[in-house]
């Protein structure tokens, strides 16, 4: 299991829990006060309630069920019902790797987790969720092109062998469109979408746009046949 | 009194009224209704206030208002003063809130029949409400996402407006009707940015931000 790309930076402001899914694991992604990540198994060593549903206080996660504290660590800090009680140090969550790198959140649940270097300027427009095969949602992505806004098309550039990202670029190699894409069921798919170059607001709305034709041609497409396609990603 | 309002505390279209009262800081006069299972709202005595056999009823300036969008205009007009919820001297504006004030009633149709369904077991087509209800979350997100881009996090402008208010019960009760979140970030965002509003109230299923308190005890 690669590094997975869950979402993007802004979408998660501080003091907040998203839930994402990497491989067959069910995570919980949040952010301290201080701005500091972490991401667990979406599952609370008490009884089992989803840590996603939680929320943060200072630089721990508070489950909704029971209000027990989990440090950035993973351990337990702190049990409501015995708020005099040091909590002993073996109740902890499953940790995994995650990494902020250029914007876009990559998680790992074996081994540290390692990003993917984009363009310097690199700025997000959305994530956006598919509701059909890897598959149909990369083969409508590669067979479309980006307007760039001003009469320009950016056309697919680079789709690295079994890569999980596609890059479209104008013809003057200065304006660039990342996709990066993640796979949480056999039946959806999330595009995660960064714009890097020069770009308006409105042509940055354009490939929002853009995203959202691609998404209705590759669900029209929805009964393609699902087991080549996970190893193709 | 402001105005009365007949009141069913499960309600989402309830919610509207109660939340951008509390929003404004306008007190009014609540009757409680016993919608489920009593089906109050269909016993000649609420009838004869309106025949309309839904909830919330709201009785203003001698009128007798059974549509929230009307509700929120009228409490708009009435008491905020500085003409932010509601700016009427600003036609682009006005026009794109009555777009998102007649998409709210789309989110009452598809993840509140959807709602009802769940919650009351109410005999519906589960999945065409369930259909209808992601495509108008898809809707929305992508219309925050361009507000986003814009450099807003509100639907029309940039500051919150009765659209806002107008969608938000539905679109936060989703993951009551069985649609969750998590594929909609930027939804989320603006959930959060209106639970953040001063004055914000919660209902059944919408619970407020958890702020740091001195105390942990409360829990
Ligand atoms: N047109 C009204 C509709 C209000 C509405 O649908 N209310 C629901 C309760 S949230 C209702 O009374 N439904 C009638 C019923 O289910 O019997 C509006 O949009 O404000
Ligand atoms: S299940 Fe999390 S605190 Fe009880």
């Amino acid at each position: 299991m690669t590094t997975e790309p869950v979402g993007l930076s802004v979408n998660l402001p501080s003091q907040r829990v998203m839930q994402a899914r990497v491989g067959d694991a069910d995570i919980a992604v949040w952010r301290g006060v201080s701005g500091k990540l972490s991401a667990w198994l979406n599952r609370c060593p008490h009884r089992g309630m989803r840590l996603s549903h939680g929320f943060v206080r200072g630089e721990s996660l508070a489950c909704l069920y029971h209000g027990w504290h989990y440090g950035s660590d993973g351990v337990c800090n702190y049990i409501p019902a015995h708020p005099d009680l040091e909590p002993p140090g073996t109740i902890q969550t499953t940790v995994f790797s995650i990494i902020d790198q250029d914007g876009v959140l990559w998680v790992s649940v074996d081994g540290a987790a390692g990003g993917q270097d984009l363009p310097g300027d690199s700025k997000p427009v959305r994530s956006i969720t598919f509701s059909c095969s890897a598959k149909a949602a990369k083969d409508a992505l590669i067979g479309s092109s980006v307007a760039d806004g001003s009469g320009g098309e950016l056309s697919i550039h680079d789709i690295a062998e079994g890569s999980n990202r596609l890059e479209f670029k104008s013809a003057n190699g200065l304006n660039s469109v990342v996709v990066l894409l993640q796979q949480p069921s056999d039946q959806s798919m999330i595009a995660h979408i960064l714009a890097a170059g020069d770009w308006s607001v409105d042509g940055m709305i354009g490939i929002s746009r853009w995203s959202e034709t691609v998404r209705r041609q590759a669900e029209r497409t929805k009964n393609v046949p699902n087991s080549d396609c996970q190893d193709e990603l | 009194m402001s105005f009365r309002l007949y009141n069913y505390v499960l309600s989402g279209n309830c919610y509207k009224v109660r939340l951008f009262a509390s929003l404004l800081g306008v007190s009014y006069e609540s009757i409680a209704v016993d919608f489920h299972p009593g089906q109050e709202h269909k016993g000649e005595k609420l009838l004869q206030i309106s025949p309309a056999e839904t909830l919330p009823i709201m009785l203003a300036d001698d009128m007798v208002l059974t549509e929230t969008s009307a509700m929120l205009g009228w409490m708009a007009s009435k008491f905020d003063a500085g003409k932010n919820w509601w700016p009427v001297n600003e036609p682009t504006k006005i026009t794109l809130i009555i777009q998102w004030l007649g998409f709210a009633s789309d989110l009452t149709l598809t993840i509140g029949e959807a709602r009802l369904h769940s919650m009351l077991n109410r005999d519906v087509d589960v999945d065409r409400a369930l259909a209808g209800g992601k495509r108008a979350l898809r809707l929305l997100e992508a219309r925050l996402t361009e507000q986003s881009l814009r450099g807003s996090q509100w639907l029309v402008g940039e500051n919150p407006t009765i659209a806002d208010i107008a969608c938000f019960p539905y679109a936060a009760l989703a993951p009551d009707a069985g649609l969750e979140h998590d594929d909609y970030p930027v939804i989320r965002n603006w959930l959060y940015a209106i639970r953040s509003l001063d004055g914000f109230v919660t209902m059944p299923g919408i619970h407020e931000v958890h702020k740091l308190r001195d105390t942990e005890n409360t829990l």
